[in-house]
């Protein structure tokens, strides 16, 4: 368990940047007191102080520099619309950072990183903390616009783009590039690292878990609390005991991907 | 400073009637680092059986307009982890305590009492309303006969501890749970545990949980907590802890108005987690809120 010590803190957004049709890279002034943080961690943001919408939203940290704290958010709804509508000069309301497992860095230096679409704030943050590994990025998205390529540039050994409309680089999902890229003896090293949707995900472990000595990924759920106590973003996971349910925010975001029990992860 | 806001109730003294509700608080210490513990009244520990229970599959949570849907189905440690682990956690930092039980059938609500009653717990809320588990919970406490045994076994096993009925508002008269539990003996009674509900989502309109219903909390049930709170304390003489969708210090002081002795704080705590704090300091500066 790796925690940082979390705090309440109100924030000032400093700089928005729309990135693509749905994206906005949100950079906040990190506030004094705010604790380091390492690739896993998130954040929990109050977007909006009525009741509607009423839970605070969670958002990987995706830098962290004396300056700043990055967040990239997605608009799929109401509060993630709030947040990426927030102007340089507003406040947040935020606690973090949050998370009790983050990613360790690769054994021997080289890694493969499958990122799907916002999953890729995790993965960037451990590029940007690693600076002297090996990374090779994997990353799709739906379509062209949304490849945020101008965010990726830095960091990696080298990049390789999917999307679901072939607009853009190969034509399909992130875990066939990837296959295709291992398999071809392209991209390799000790550690797979992935966040993204829980499909991806799960279909990365069952088709190139075994080709890494570890595969690590970082979880997302709805969630309440995010730090623990009301066990409501729990994933099921492979133990002596069946059902084993482990919370994503406290005991996670990082799991061993092996360790989950993907068949069992369901919304119903 | 309007001085002593302090509340007793039975053998148990809390520093304040402000009290962060079972469930979202987890075992307490989990927010110990957002909120001080020892300013408020105290913690209701999440819900323990016996046994260790894992709680519900698939989804837990949804929100919905001004409130949540849960599903979590009592996930917890256990009786033996709690007693060891957990509340001596609390207690040995003089965090106030509120222990809630439930009872999985007769013979393990035996042995649970029988834990309690070993442990330090100076005060016992029987949660006889958890909307999200077949055994136990809400199927023994929509039934007035069944509070009133199961309230009279809490009472004749713990005999010098406060123990609090917790009641569901998932039926057609709160207030004859009530009447049964003081009957029994109950110290005081809590009300209300969460309100059942369900959504639907998708092109093909699928329950959002796979048990359908789920319990739901938050702003948008303080009206039916206010009610349930304003009845009972017109028909029983009993004290009362009111909860359900308190998300501001007014809220708070309804419930002082409505009659509670004392007050939960659940959901909010998820969003404003400030909140139990800020009613303190408003009540000790303006002391307690009157009685309507
Ligand atoms: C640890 C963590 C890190 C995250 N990091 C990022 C990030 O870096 N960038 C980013 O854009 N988003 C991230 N998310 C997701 C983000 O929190 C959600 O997109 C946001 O909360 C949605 O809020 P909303 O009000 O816009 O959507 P809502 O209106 O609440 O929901 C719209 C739909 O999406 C579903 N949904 C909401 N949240 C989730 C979720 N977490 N997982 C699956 N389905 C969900 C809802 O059930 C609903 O069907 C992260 C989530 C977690 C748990
Ligand atoms: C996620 C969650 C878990 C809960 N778990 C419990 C529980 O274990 N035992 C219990 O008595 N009540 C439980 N409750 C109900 C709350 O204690 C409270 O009665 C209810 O949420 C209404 O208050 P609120 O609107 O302030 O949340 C839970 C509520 C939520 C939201
Ligand atoms: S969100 Fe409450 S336990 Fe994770």
């Amino acid at each position: 368990m790796i925690d940082p010590g979390k705090g309440h803190f109100q924030a000032v957004v400093s700089r928005r940047e729309s990135l693509s049709p749905s994206c906005v890279l949100l950079s906040i002034e990190r506030p004094r007191d705010f604790p380091e943080a390492r690739p896993g961690h998130f954040v929990s943001i109050r977007v909006a102080h009525s009741i509607e919408p009423l839970l605070r939203r969670p958002y990987s940290i995706m830098d962290l520099t004396g300056s700043e704290l990055v967040l990239l958010v997605k608009v799929i709804g109401k509060g993630s619309a709030l947040l990426a509508g927030r102007e340089p000069g507003d406040e947040l309301d935020i606690i973090g950072p949050l998370g009790g497992t983050v990613f360790p860095e690769p054994e021997g230096g080289e890694a493969v990183m499958v990122a799907g679409g916002t999953g890729l704030a995790p993965v960037l943050f451990a590029a940007r903390a690693w600076r002297n590994a090996n990374l090779h990025l994997v990353y799709g998205a739906s379509c062209a616009e949304e490849i945020l390529e101008s965010i990726v540039r830095e960091g990696f050994a080298s990049t390789h783009f999917a999307t679901l409309d072939g607009s853009l680089g190969y034509h399909g999902d992130a875990v066939s590039l990837c296959a295709e890229l291992v398999n071809g003896g392209k991209v390799g090293g000790s550690y797979l690292y992935s966040c993204g949707p829980k499909g991806m995900v799960s279909a990365l472990e069952a088709g190139l878990g075994k080709r890494f000595t570890e595969h690590y990924t970082s979880l997302e759920t709805i969630m309440a609390c995010g730090v623990g106590a009301c066990r409501g973003c729990t994933v099921p996971t492979r133990g002596e005991k069946s059902p084993a349910y482990r919370s994503i925010c406290a005991d996670g975001t990082v799991f061993r991907a092996r360790e989950i029990a993907w068949e069992d992860w369901n919304d119903r | 400073m309007s001085g002593n806001i302090a509340i007793e109730l039975g053998p148990a003294r809390f520093r304040n009637p402000v009290f962060l509700a079972s469930g979202p608080a987890g075992y307490g210490t989990e927010y110990e680092e957002l909120i001080d513990l020892e300013r408020i009244g105290g913690v209701v520990t999440k819900t323990i059986t016996l046994e260790p229970r894992a709680g519900n599959p698939g989804r837990r949570l949804w929100e919905t307009q001004g409130g949540l849907l849960n599903s979590v189905g009592l996930e917890n440690v256990g009786a033996e982890r709690f007693f060891k682990d957990k509340l001596p956690a609390l207690e040995d930092k003089g965090i106030g305590v509120i222990v809630s039980l439930a009872a999985e059938g007769w013979d393990d609500y035996e042995g649970l009492l029988g834990a309690a009653d070993d442990s330090s717990a100076a005060a016992v809320e029987i949660n006889l309303s958890c909307p999200n588990v077949e055994r136990g919970g809400m199927a023994v406490g929509t039934d007035p006969e069944l509070v009133a045994r199961y309230v009279e076994l809490a009472r004749k096993r713990l005999p010098d501890r406060a123990i609090i009925a917790k009641l569901t508002p998932n039926v057609t008269d709160i207030v004859s749970l009530a009447r049964s539990a003081e009957k029994a003996g109950a110290d005081a009674v809590t009300a209300i545990n969460t309100v059942l509900g369900m959504d639907l989502e998708g092109e093909d309109s699928r329950p959002v949980f796979r048990r359908v219903s789920a319990g739901l909390s938050g702003p948008a049930i303080l009206p039916v907590a206010l009610d349930a709170v304003w009845r009972i304390t017109r028909s029983v003489d009993l004290p009362v802890f009111g909860v359900g969708g308190i998300s501001s210090v007014d809220d708070a002081i309804k419930f002082f108005a409505a009659g509670a002795f004392a007050i939960q704080i659940g959901t909010a705590v998820f969003y404003d987690h400030t909140l139990p704090e800020r009613i303190v300091e408003a009540f000790e500066q303006r002391g307690l809120p009157a009685r309507n």
